[in-house]
């Protein structure tokens, strides 16, 4: 069965994506890794339900994905309510103007709510267009754009960039951080 | 670690006119790669590929007619 080995092959390749992309969504190398294997198991049982020749990444994404919202349903809030909300309100402050590090940045997005989180990921970093995100993410194109609006100009804030947009939010975020211009 | 004092002559020098929000010379841009990129680097544990080969045995993939 060649078929079946290339579709083995093809989960094998796509692990490492699978495995980043949960981690974006969980925010717990666990839980990623948890998610990761449900969606191989989906997958794997699914299979003939796969039409050859499509985007295998987007669908085994819309799979864990959706693996991912069904296991936050089955946890209540939780993970909002004690990563998300309590956090949101605290600026991570760069610790050099001008140079980002990448570990402020895994915070600032850890602040992000988990739709704007994905909509960001998704296009910005997974490599997916805005027609195949909207699909993964079951939502109208227009969705995600605005989505991936909101997330950009929300770090901006967490992180206290400025001058990177003409349109940007410097005004907004620089009356959220308390500095009045007199 | 001090925080930057964000006042009004806070704009910066570089006003990028980027088309898209997320350009690859936008620095949100390049850090979300940079965190992802990352994250893909990072080595799989052999169970993954186990757990495939668990699978293959107990149900072989179906043939597409």
């Amino acid at each position: 069965m060649a078929a079946s080995l290339g579709f083995k092959g093809d989960l094998l390749a796509a692990i490492p994506g699978l495995r980043a992309f949960a981690m974006s969504l969980s925010q717990n190398a666990d839980r990623a890794d948890d998610l990761v294997q449900e969606t191989l198991v989906k997958a794997w049982d699914k299979q003939s339900s796969f039409q050859p020749g499509t985007n295998l990444k987007a669908w085994l994404f819309t799979i864990l994905r959706n693996e991912f919202y069904s296991q936050m349903r089955k946890r209540g809030r939780e993970v909002q309510d004690s990563d998300g909300l309590l956090t949101a309100r605290l600026a991570v402050h760069p610790s050099q103007p001008g140079r980002l590090d990448l570990d402020d940045f895994r915070k600032a997005l850890e602040q992000l709510p988990e739709d704007q989180r994905e909509a960001i990921i998704l296009i910005g970093a997974s490599g997916f267009s805005y027609e195949e995100a909207a699909d993964i993410c079951g939502c109208a194109v227009g969705t995600i754009k605005s989505r991936v609006s909101r997330a950009r100009n929300r770090l901006q804030e967490i992180l206290d960039i400025s001058g990177e947009a003409d349109y940007g939010p410097d005004a907004i975020a620089a009356q959220v951080m308390g500095s009045t211009v007199s | 670690m001090t925080r930057q004092t964000s006042g009004v002559s806070n704009a910066g020098p570089i006003h990028r006119r980027d088309g898209e929000p997320l350009g690859a010379n936008s620095e949100i841009g390049r850090k979300l790669k940079q965190y992802y990129d990352d994250l893909v680097s990072d080595d799989v544990p052999d169970r993954f590929a186990q757990l495939l080969s668990q699978l293959e045995e107990a149900e072989p993939a179906q043939q597409k007619d």
